[in-house]
């Protein structure tokens, strides 16, 4: 931490005007080179699956089907029963809602505690990095069986403490009506998501040059001027991404909330789009329908974030 | 920052450079895969005569350690091939079998699953027709509502592997205390657990005289069956939900008085873990010596399956010196649900059922194995271990201790969920949880009743 | 970094440095809390664990746990392998993308936006319907209960991923920086791989813990195509000890005590890392 670190030799400026021409002659078929393994990869991983999801989506297919018996094409009939039933609505509703509250508090704490690891002593910045590291190496299942018991109705830790602080929560049942369900399902949600976004958002950190806000500090901008007019924008293509990737998981988002309601609650106003694409298939073995909710749900996904994509993307060509 | 514009883009990695590092990266996971091919074995390639090999599929842990070697190694003896023997977890059983089932390359031969499982895949079609195999391997003495589950129209797919029942649990002390006696009859029973509920001997905060988690139908049906009532019919070759009929509403009812009157737990508990409200509190953690008399207890009955018996008693210290809970005959007791004619009242009985898988290419060895499993050595081994055994010859290889009688009285009128070919998908869409949670809340039973009728006879006749 | 705080602590008065201690603190307990009652749990026998009040610290405990859930040394061979298919996977997962991100980031050229697009795609597609193909194509090509197989399922999973996360690194590092080490008399090579590379080296560490994690804990995929007992993933094992039985009941203090031997080697790949996300190696590096 004592190394202080300088980067006499690479400031922004000095390299003006010492490129040879040639250099700027690409080889157009170098980024095509570079993509090769990946798009082999995705094209060999995703590419039946994906046909396969819109080809099922537009038949009737249940699992006598998938046992073997020939499944009829029924056009656009999945989609159009799934448009006109008001229950579909509903939880596309209850995601959107979920989602946004997940991913908005996710990113606020996510960045405050960036911040504040880079605001503390060194010891105290490593006992935070490492309970967050703790929390987001516990696997899935446990975490969830953990949480369960924390709200547990009966023997809470929650329930506990908050009856010892005098508040009469004996026996309280989080799970049973939506709304409380919800509050604990985006709790588990963000705890496990924060040290993610509060890890990239610091290693972006350290990549803003030290003297650039040297010098507005010396210009006598606030901490929080330059952290408002120089840090987050310099952050931003980290920022933004993460946000994305937020919204897009939390939309998403299945197993917390299967693992809730199979402790308690009432599935059918519990369900979010996760959870609705596993009953109908897994649970009902329609997997017509549960093809075509989840090919609705990619489409809803990229509406909702298509506006953000296309900045993004226009931002990225302006560079 | 510095912007980079197109035509100023100055690095350029050499066309060398790019295929080097696509060479290493290959390079890397090949070598990687090369080197971890753990597991990469191939079970599709038969081999001719006695030195094949078919894999069993068992649901959970049940079928212990030893009852797996002895069907291994009768296998082998019997058949001169290998038998492999495959865990599946309860939770996944559906996905895997969705998956694996129909592949023939890949299936696995002999599959046990959960008996309300049952008839969604047989009526695909995913297990092969025993129907000439019935009689040898037990006919009429095999428990006759599993067998119902395994059947299409007359044929045998599946047949009953094993049972394990349902009946009561109760504190005899409690009892006592509130000054009821044993009831005899399911009326009685409704009668005694509300006056419990409402004398609360020992003034416990939000005690029930019989716990049952509002969502809990597997437990509540019986109430259903008692009167005589169902949860589907077949009309023609039509199933029909049957909430609504008059029998039905009348369990019902019956029920929806317990949950106001007798049951203090939430509308939307599960069948879980009930056994945790007629236990004492945990002395354990009074150590300090402090609230030595108090008691968390918190219901004078409960319902459960009949291995709860192990997590039931006075907090104790067992032989390894951890605690655990000791049976205690004078604080507690076990007892069938009484029905209203003298005989116990039907109650669900969980277990499983096994068939053969269609796709399998060793029907014949698969066979084999299946009559190994019905055999009376296999049945009674079963029954030792605490399973209930399917063909109803050998119970009494369950013992003759007081919960091997109640689950005997138990299974001797037991019943199954409709043998619907959608009935997977109304558990799936845990309608009847909700329906059942619903109860309590409700003043118009019957309107409600209609309203999940509606919902639930549709998709009892999904054909796929 | 360091400067920034020795700015900070020469400017912030010692009250307020002392809150922003206490607070970091106090977070700090609260994300640990459910990774400390896990263990709690872990060495407390089930009967405690089910009482109504709460048993905050492990007296009487035991690790009886801890040697009942590895007795059958199904855990070991979990173990390996899971080791085996998360190591493929963040090898191949951080060279293939890196190579994209580099793509994507410091060339235009046709398509580029359709792979970005593309990329976005693949994120948004829900996994849930998708087993069924999943496992028809692996067994069509052979690769059921392959460490191959599923690793191929994994890379693409997380390969959009981690092309998004480095390229948002990528881009933020000037082009200029290479250039100024050139004039230094450095090859293009040399210049990248002291200059650029280091300074990605957060990205890296990033988006690997990133992918060791979805490798480490996928469960849906592994159920449907690693069907045999031996070729079972940690996350399988886990699941097992979880709903092992009908006919008893769960065990939570050996589910806690599997949940823990779970977690142990993503703590220590992540207690390897955390030094290099801190900014030591990104400082000395820069100095070449």
């Amino acid at each position: 931490m004592t190394a202080v670190q300088t980067q006499p030799e690479a400031t922004p400026d000095s390299a003006q005007g010492t490129r040879s021409p040639h250099r700027a002659r690409r080889r157009l078929s170098a980024p095509y080179i570079l993509l090769i393994p990946s798009v082999a990869v995705l094209v060999a991983a995703m590419g039946y699956p994906l046909i396969w999801q819109v080809i099922t989506s537009l038949q009737e297919f249940g699992l006598a089907q998938q046992f073997g018996q020939p499944p009829k094409f029924v056009g656009l009939q999945n989609y159009t029963q799934l448009l006109f039933d008001s229950y579909t609505w509903a939880v596309v509703a209850r995601s959107l809602t979920f989602c946004l509250v997940c991913a908005g508090a996710t990113m606020a704490i996510g960045i405050a505690l960036a911040l504040l690891m880079k605001r503390v002593h060194k010891l105290i910045r490593n006992i935070l990095q490492t309970a967050l590291l703790l929390a987001w190496a516990m696997p899935l299942v446990a975490a969830m069986t953990v949480w369960i018991w924390l709200f547990d109705w009966r023997r809470s830790v929650v329930n506990w403490v908050l009856t010892e602080a005098g508040l009469n929560f004996q026996g309280y049942n989080w799970l049973a009506a939506p709304l409380t369900f919800y509050v604990v399902a985006a709790i588990i949600v963000t705890w496990m998501s924060v040290p993610f976004v509060a890890f990239s958002v610091y290693a972006g950190f350290s990549q803003v040059s030290e003297e650039v806000l040297e010098a507005a500090q010396m210009d006598g901008a606030t901490g929080l001027q330059r952290l408002l007019h120089i840090t987050i924008p310099m952050i931003r293509p980290v920022l933004a991404i993460v946000l994305l990737l937020q919204v897009i998981w939390d939309l998403r988002v299945f197993a917390q909330i299967k693992m809730l309601q199979d402790v308690g609650s009432v599935p059918s106003e519990t369900n979010l789009l996760g959870t609705y694409i596993y009953q109908l298939g897994t649970g009902s073995g329609d997997f017509g329908m549960s093809s075509a909710v989840s090919i609705f749900m990619l489409v809803l996904t990229l509406a909702v974030s298509w506006l953000y994509v296309r900045r993004m993307i226009r931002e990225d060509e302006a560079t | 920052m510095p912007t980079i514009s197109m035509t100023k883009v100055k690095f350029h990695m050499k066309k060398q450079h790019g295929l080097l590092a696509l060479a290493t990266a290959s390079a890397l996971m090949l070598s990687a895969c090369g080197s971890g091919g753990a597991g990469t074995e191939s079970k599709n390639a038969p081999a001719a005569g006695s030195g094949q090999e078919i894999t069993l599929w068992l649901a959970g842990g049940d079928t212990n350690d030893e009852l797996r070697a002895y069907l291994k190694k009768t296998f082998q003896e019997t058949t001169g091939s290998t038998l492999v023997i495959e865990e599946q977890s309860w939770g996944d059983i559906v996905t895997k079998l969705t998956t694996a089932l129909p592949d023939s390359n890949n299936t696995p031969d002999v599959v046990e699953l959960g008996n309300t499982q049952s008839p969604t895949f047989t009526n695909v079609g995913a297990f092969s027709d025993i129907s000439d195999m019935y009689k040898e391997l037990g006919g009429a003495d095999l428990l006759q509502s599993f067998v119902d589950v395994g059947t299409v129209e007359g044929a045998n797919f599946t047949l009953p592997y094993y049972f394990g029942s349902r009946y009561m649990f109760q504190r005899k002390d409690v009892w006592s205390e509130a000054g009821v006696k044993q009831p005899t009859t399911l009326e009685e029973f409704n009668a005694t657990v509300e006056e419990i509920a409402n004398k609360n001997p020992r003034g416990v905060e939000n005690f029930s005289g019989f716990f049952l988690g509002g969502q809990d139908w597997r437990n509540g049906i019986s109430w259903v069956f008692a009167n005589g009532g169902d949860l589907a019919r077949k009309d023609g070759d039509q199933w029909v939900s049957t909430l609504g009929d008059s029998k039905t509403l009348k369990g019902l009812g019956q029920l929806r008085d317990i949950y106001q009157n007798a049951s203090k737990a939430p509308a939307d508990a599960k069948d879980a873990t009930p056994w945790l409200y007629i236990n004492d509190k945990d002395e354990i953690l009074d150590e300090g010596g402090k609230s030595a008399g108090s008691t968390s207890l918190a219901a004078a009955t409960i319902m459960a399956p009949g291995w709860a018996h192990t997590s039931i008693g006075d907090l104790g210290v067992g032989e390894d010196g951890k605690p655990v809970r000791q049976w205690n005959d004078e604080t507690f007791g076990a007892f069938v649900l009484p029905g209203n004619d003298g005989k116990p009242a039907p109650v669900f009985a969980g277990g499983s059922n096994i068939g053969i898988s269609a796709a399998s290419q060793n029907q014949e060895l698969s066979k084999e194995l299946l009559k190994i499993i019905f055999s009376e050595d296999y049945q009674n081994m079963l029954g030792k271990s605490g399973l209930g055994p399917g063909n109803q010859k050998y119970v009494s290889s369950l013992g003759d201790d007081q919960f091997a009688k109640a689950a005997i009285g138990a299974a001797s009128n037991s019943k199954l969920t409709p043998a619907a070919p959608g009935w997977a998908a109304v558990e799936g869409a845990s309608i009847l949880e909700e329906f059942f949670g619903k109860i309590a809340a409700t003043d118009d039973l019957k309107t409600l009743a209609d309203e999940y009728d509606k919902k639930i006879t549709p998709m009892l006749n999904v054909k796929g | 970094m360091s400067t920034s705080m020795r700015i900070t602590q020469r400017r912030t008065p010692k009250i307020s440095s002392l809150m922003w201690g206490a607070l970091a603190l106090f977070v700090a307990a609260l994300w640990a809390f459910p990774v400390y009652w896990m263990l709690n749990s872990a060495l407390l026998p089930n009967v405690t664990l089910q009482s109504s009040t709460p048993t905050f610290i492990p007296f009487g405990g035991s690790l009886d746990n801890f040697v009942a859930v590895t007795a059958s040394g199904t855990f070991f061979s979990a173990l390996g392998v899971s080791l085996t298919v998360t190591s493929i996977t963040v090898v191949c997962c951080l060279s293939f993308a890196f190579l994209g991100a580099l793509a994507i980031s410091r060339f235009r050229f046709r398509g580029r936006k359709g792979f970005i697009l593309a990329l976005l795609l693949v994120q948004m597609l829900p996994a849930e319907g998708l087993f069924i193909a999943q496992y028809r194509m692996m067994a069509n090509a052979n690769l059921l209960n392959s460490v191959l197989g599923i690793s191929i399922l994994y890379i693409a999973a997380v390969v959009p991923f981690t092309i998004w996360m480095l390229r948002g690194f990528v881009t933020g590092i000037p082009v200029e920086l290479e250039e100024a080490a050139m004039v230094d008399g450095l090859t293009r090579t040399q210049a990248f791989l002291r200059i650029t590379f280091p300074l990605l080296a957060p990205g890296l560490v990033a988006s690997g813990v990133y992918a060791f994690l979805q490798a480490w804990n996928e469960f849906t995929i592994a159920l449907v195509v690693m069907t045999s007992d031996t070729s079972k993933t940690v996350p399988l094992w886990l699941r097992g000890f979880m709903q092992s039985s009908a006919t008893r009941e769960t065990d939570w203090g050996q589910v806690m005590a599997a949940s823990t031997l779970v977690s142990v080697p993503v703590i220590i790949f992540f207690l390897l890392v955390q030094g290099r996300m801190s900014s030591g190696l990104v400082g000395g590096a820069v100095k070449g």
